[in-house]
Formats: structure tokens, C-alpha cells, sequence
């Protein structure tokens, strides 16, 4: 693989010709360090080969925690313009809208102090984990569809959610175009006594203080204050996402023919935006999507329950959302004059102030965004500047992106060394499995402060607040 | 024979055989090390049939319909019985055993996916997502 290019400090450049059949450049936003890091697994090839997909327009980008992953990199962004350009299901990922929801809790660290540790526990009793967990909160048939149609709207029945929750929520909790019928039996079938649940892997509910505030207009906008206690929710779609992308792979590999499709990866399978295959997809994934903002709907609404129990029904009541975004999702978006299918994955809005398809709370300031640290690192919250319709699709990174394989991290620190160092930092630790915890040890991510400050200084998104990690359930 | 190895985050299955049967016998008893244990119990025999457009595709269904029976019945892969293999179809039966699904491997990818010829050999390579 060539060097890149560098096109300031923090845009480097791979051009057309670097791998054969690239029809746009690859760019990778990183600093000098970073760069070195992701040169050490085949993300700068994987992003050169997601240049080559038919229709993709400008640049493949590689966000600054880019990792390896399948066909896409984790980090990766293309769009492509329809009819003829292709949707990539591996451009979004088999988890579809894994995303984050931030709570905000009206109190301070120092008032929840004596009780955190039974909030951490309360919350990890309630919200089921771990790998295969299904939950308390099983759906009939009729009901599934109205999630798949409808996302966390379809929850309101069971007095779940709120109006000011989807409020709050990327796209209201809803995508549209989402037909239950796309999405096959047997994800139906893995996803019908999941909803509620964390997962496992990387995914985590981690109760926090604001640490620090960056831009005080911002953060008094989004409803941030120093000290302030908030819960962080990472988890997506669960087996019924994963099994909707790997329906769609087969099906578009299996029809990669009849598009005169050659890939340097079967993983990119993809077919024109206008074809079956495509339309299919598009509405599986979005009935995929509404399932993961329903998912985390559940998730903190049973995370009220935690600290109605532990901390009060009045702290509870007044426990607001501040947002909730997706990592794993392709939007038709306007950019450059043309509407394109923007893919993100392991990859965040961040659409600025003004820009279109905003809350009507952040209006004036754009959308709040969240890169996760790992555990027992700082967290950050972000809103969206400007520089990212210029530079990136209204994209963002989603986290400090991975940099070492479980296998790895796992010979380096046994889970209960891992959870005696978190505990001994004053974080209260509950996870679902030790073989787990050692898997997302904090040196197996990248360095979040870094990948926080090329977001900053490429002018994609700016710092409002840090969140530090009072206590972790892990899935 | 099989290896695994493991990456960022995926796991990835290296097999040699003899024969393009012995692939698939072969991949059947490996991905039983990622999908938990067998009590011991007695085995019960499953009839799987996919269909794909080649080879490589073919084990990634096979191994796919494996990863659904040990997450949805409990059931470990103990040896393929009998399997009968074309272009695009593979139709066999397997037995498994009741077990404790470690329900680690969420997806059967077609990342890097490679099933051909190799000399005298049969190499196959499949990524999990994990």
C-alpha cells in the first residue's frame, strides 16, 4: 500500500489507482500518530476497495478511529447516488443502528455518590446482557410489526417513552420506508425476545458526571452541567439486525452477476439503489433501525426504573434525554447539490447548526454528538461544526475505534485484574461475563483524546463536555 | 485439517482437506469449538440444505445454518453424516448434541471468503463475526 498523501494535518489522501478499479479517492482523517495505528491492520485497503463501488460520489472517507472490519472498515463512510449507484448492507454493518442514547439526571455526582453503587447494580438486575440474552419484553407477531414499522412509537402502549424521547431521537426513533416483510423470519425469529437488552461485545450501559464543560452556550443548550450525573447506553439492533445483513449479502451476492458486479471483497456485495435487491434491503434495514431505537428505548426505560429505585421517582421524572444517535445506518441525504445514500458505519452524523433534518431543540446549535471512550476513559460529547457538510458527509467518528484483537487483550489483563484496576479507580463494575470485560480493557481502543482532537481540529465536530465513568454494566 | 485465528474483532477459519466433501467435514467439527459444548447427551441428526451460487458461498451457508441451530436449539455440531455437494447446492445431514451455546459467533461473513483449489489440497477460508 502506498503512503498517503497528505493533505493537512489531519486529511491524508489515497488517490484513484491505488487499488485497481477505484472510481474516487480514499481519504482518512487522522493525525501523524493515528495514521501510524491504522496502517497496522487493512483498513486503508478496505477503504481504497469501498472507492471502487459503482456510483459512489467524491471521496471513500476513514474516520480517525477507522479499524478493520468486513469488506467496509469500521469508520468508514461512501455515499452513492441513486438509481445506479449501489447500496453495500457491509456499509452499514450487522448491527444495524448500533447508536448511543445519552440521559441526563437531575442531579449532581456528589449527591448520587453514597448510591451509586446500588444504581449500577439496580440497572444491571433490570437490563438484561451478554451474548444470546433475550429479555423480559417478548413481542407477538402484530406487535413486532408495529416496532419494525413504527421504532419506540410502538412502545408507547406499554407506557414506554415519551414524546420528549423521540424528541430527542435521530430521525424521531423512525426511519421511513421500513415494511416488516423485508425483514425475514428468521430474524423475526432472533430478534422477538431481545428488545430490552444489551448485548454483548462492546456494548455497555455506563452511568457518568460531566466532567468538564468545553463550550458552556452548547452544553446549557444540550442540558449538560458540570458534576451532573448521566447514564450512556450503547447497543443496536441485536440478531434481528445481524440477520437482515446477512439475508442481504447472500441475496446481493447471489445477484452480483446479473449487475455485472465484480468486487475485491464479497463482503462489499451491493446492487443498484433502483434494483429488488436494493429496495429490499432498504426496507429491512430501516424496519432494523426503528428495532434499535425501540431497543434503547426499553433499555432506558429500565434505566428509570434503576434510579427511581435507587435515587428517587422525582430523580427518576426528571431524568431528561439529551439525545440519541446511530453509528450503523445509510440515510438519502442532500450534499454537493445531489441527493446520495450516505453508508455510515461505525460512523455519526454531525450535522451543524441550520443544517436540515435537525430537532427542533438543536436548531440554533446542531445535534448533539457522543464519541464513547472505552471503559475507564473519559467519554465525549460533541456538536456537529460546519467543516463535516464540507469535508464529510455530515459525518463524524463513533468511539476510540478498536486496535487490538480480543485474543490480544485478553492474554494482556484477565477480566477480574481488569474490573480490581476500574474498581480501585472508584468505577463500580458490573458485567455479564470476565472473559468480556478483559476483551474491551481500555488499551485495546485507541487513545479517544486523540481521536477527539483531529475530529476538532479537521472541523468536523467541536468539544461541549467530557463525561468521566462513575460505574460500567457491560454486556 | 483447520486453524483459527483471531483478529480485531472477527475469527477466522483456515481449513486444508483432501477433498471438497472433506472441507465441509471439516468446517462442521471446527465450528463446534466456537459454539460451545456438548453435554455428552445423546445426539440427534439434522437434514440442512442451502443453495448459493459457488462453492465459498455454500460453506458460509452450511456454517450459517450451524450457527442457527446451536443459538436457537442448543445444538453442537458433533460430525457431518453424509453430504451431497454440486455447484450451487450442498445437501447433507449432521449430527449435534444438546449443549451450552457460548452464543459467540453472531454472523458468518463474507469477508474474505475463499473456498479452491490448492495443488492437491482444498483450502477454504471463513471470517465470523464474533
Amino acid at each position: 500500500m502506498p503512503e498517503p498523501r497528505r493533505i493537512d494535518d489531519t486529511l491524508w489522501e489515497l488517490p484513484v489507482g491505488t487499488v485497481p478499479g477505484m472510481r474516487v479517492p480514499a481519504r482518512v482523517f487522522a493525525d501523524a500518530e493515528l495514521l501510524d495505528r491504522i496502517r497496522g491492520d487493512r483498513s486503508l485497503e478496505q477503504i481504497c476497495n469501498v472507492a471502487t463501488l459503482p456510483g459512489v460520489v467524491e471521496a471513500a472517507l476513514a474516520m480517525p478511529d477507522v479499524h478493520e472490519g468486513y469488506g467496509f472498515p469500521v469508520g468508514g463512510v461512501a455515499a452513492t447516488e441513486p438509481p445506479d449507484g449501489v447500496i453495500s448492507p457491509g456499509g452499514i454493518g450487522y448491527d444495524i443502528n448500533c447508536g448511543v442514547r445519552l440521559l441526563a439526571l437531575p442531579v449532581l455526582a456528589q449527591e448520587a455518590a453514597r448510591r451509586m453503587e446500588a444504581l449500577v447494580h439496580e440497572i444491571a438486575r433490570r437490563v438484561p446482557a451478554g451474548a444470546g440474552r433475550g429479555g423480559a419484553l417478548r413481542l407477538g407477531g402484530r406487535e413486532l410489526d408495529a416496532v419494525l414499522r413504527d421504532g419506540p412509537r410502538a412502545l408507547r402502549g406499554r407506557g414506554i417513552g415519551s414524546d420528549d424521547d423521540l424528541a430527542h431521537t435521530e430521525s424521531g426513533g423512525r426511519l421511513e420506508g421500513a415494511d416488516p416483510q423485508a425483514v425475514s423470519e428468521r430474524a423475526r425469529t432472533r430478534g422477538h425476545d431481545q428488545l430490552g437488552t444489551l448485548g454483548s461485545g462492546n456494548h455497555f450501559c455506563e452511568v457518568q458526571r460531566v466532567d468538564r464543560v468545553f463550550d458552556a452556550e452548547t452544553a446549557a443548550a444540550f442540558g449538560l452541567r458540570e458534576e451532573q450525573v448521566t447514564v450512556l447506553i450503547h447497543s443496536g439492533s441485536r440478531g434481528l439486525g445481524h440477520q437482515v445483513c446477512t439475508d442481504a449479502v447472500k441475496a446481493m451476492d447471489a445477484a452480483a452477476g446479473r449487475y455485472g458486479l465484480d468486487l475485491p471483497d464479497r463482503q462489499l456485495a451491493c446492487a443498484p439503489a433502483s434494483s429488488p435487491e436494493a429496495q429490499r434491503y432498504l426496507a429491512g434495514m430501516a424496519a432494523a433501525a426503528n428495532f434499535a431505537w425501540a431497543n434503547r428505548q426499553a433499555i432506558a426505560d429500565r434505566v428509570r426504573g434503576a434510579i427511581a429505585a435507587t435515587l428517587g421517582r422525582d430523580v427518576a421524572e426528571g431524568t431528561r434525554q439529551v439525545y440519541d444517535v446511530a453509528h450503523n445506518v445509510a440515510k438519502l441525504e442532500t450534499h454537493g447539490g445531489r441527493k446520495v445514500w450516505v453508508h455510515r458505519k461505525g460512523a455519526t452524523r454531525a450535522f451543524p447548526a441550520g443544517a436540515p433534518d435537525l430537532p427542533e431543540a438543536y436548531r440554533d446549535t446542531g445535534h448533539p454528538v457522543f464519541i464513547p471512550g472505552s471503559m475507564g476513559t473519559g467519554s465525549y460529547v460533541l456538536v456537529g461544526l460546519p467543516g463535516s457538510l464540507e469535508r464529510s458527509f455530515g459525518t463524524t467518528c463513533h468511539g476510540a475505534g478498536r486496535q487490538m484483537s480480543r485474543t490480544g487483550a485478553r492474554r494482556r489483563i484477565a477480566g477480574a485484574d481488569l474490573r480490581r484496576e476500574l474498581e480501585a479507580a472508584g468505577i463500580v463494575v458490573r458485567s455479564a461475563s470476565s472473559r468480556g470485560l478483559a476483551e474491551e480493557a481500555p488499551f485495546a481502543y485507541k487513545d479517544v483524546e486523540r481521536v477527539v482532537d483531529v475530529v476538532e481540529r479537521a472541523g468536523l465536530a467541536a468539544r461541549v463536555a467530557r463525561l468521566r465513568p462513575l460505574g460500567v454494566v457491560k454486556g | 485439517m483447520h486453524e483459527w485465528r483471531e483478529h480485531t474483532s472477527e475469527i477466522e477459519l483456515h481449513i486444508v482437506a483432501a477433498t471438497e466433501r472433506d472441507v465441509f467435514r471439516e468446517a462442521t467439527a471446527a465450528i463446534a469449538d466456537q459454539l460451545g459444548e456438548a453435554t455428552g447427551a445423546d445426539g440427534v441428526q439434522r437434514r440442512i440444505a442451502v443453495d448459493a451460487r459457488d462453492r465459498a458461498a455454500l460453506l458460509a451457508a452450511w456454517l450459517d445454518e450451524l450457527v442457527w441451530l446451536a443459538e436457537r436449539e442448543g445444538l453442537i455440531p458433533r460430525r457431518l453424516v453424509d453430504l451431497e455437494l454440486d455447484e450451487t447446492a450442498a445437501r447433507g445431514t449432521v449430527e449435534l448434541c444438546p449443549g451450552r451455546p457460548r452464543h459467540l459467533v453472531k454472523a458468518v461473513t463474507f469477508h474474505r471468503l475463499a473456498f479452491g483449489r490448492d495443488g492437491d489440497r482444498w483450502r477454504a477460508t471463513v471470517i465470523f463475526d464474533v
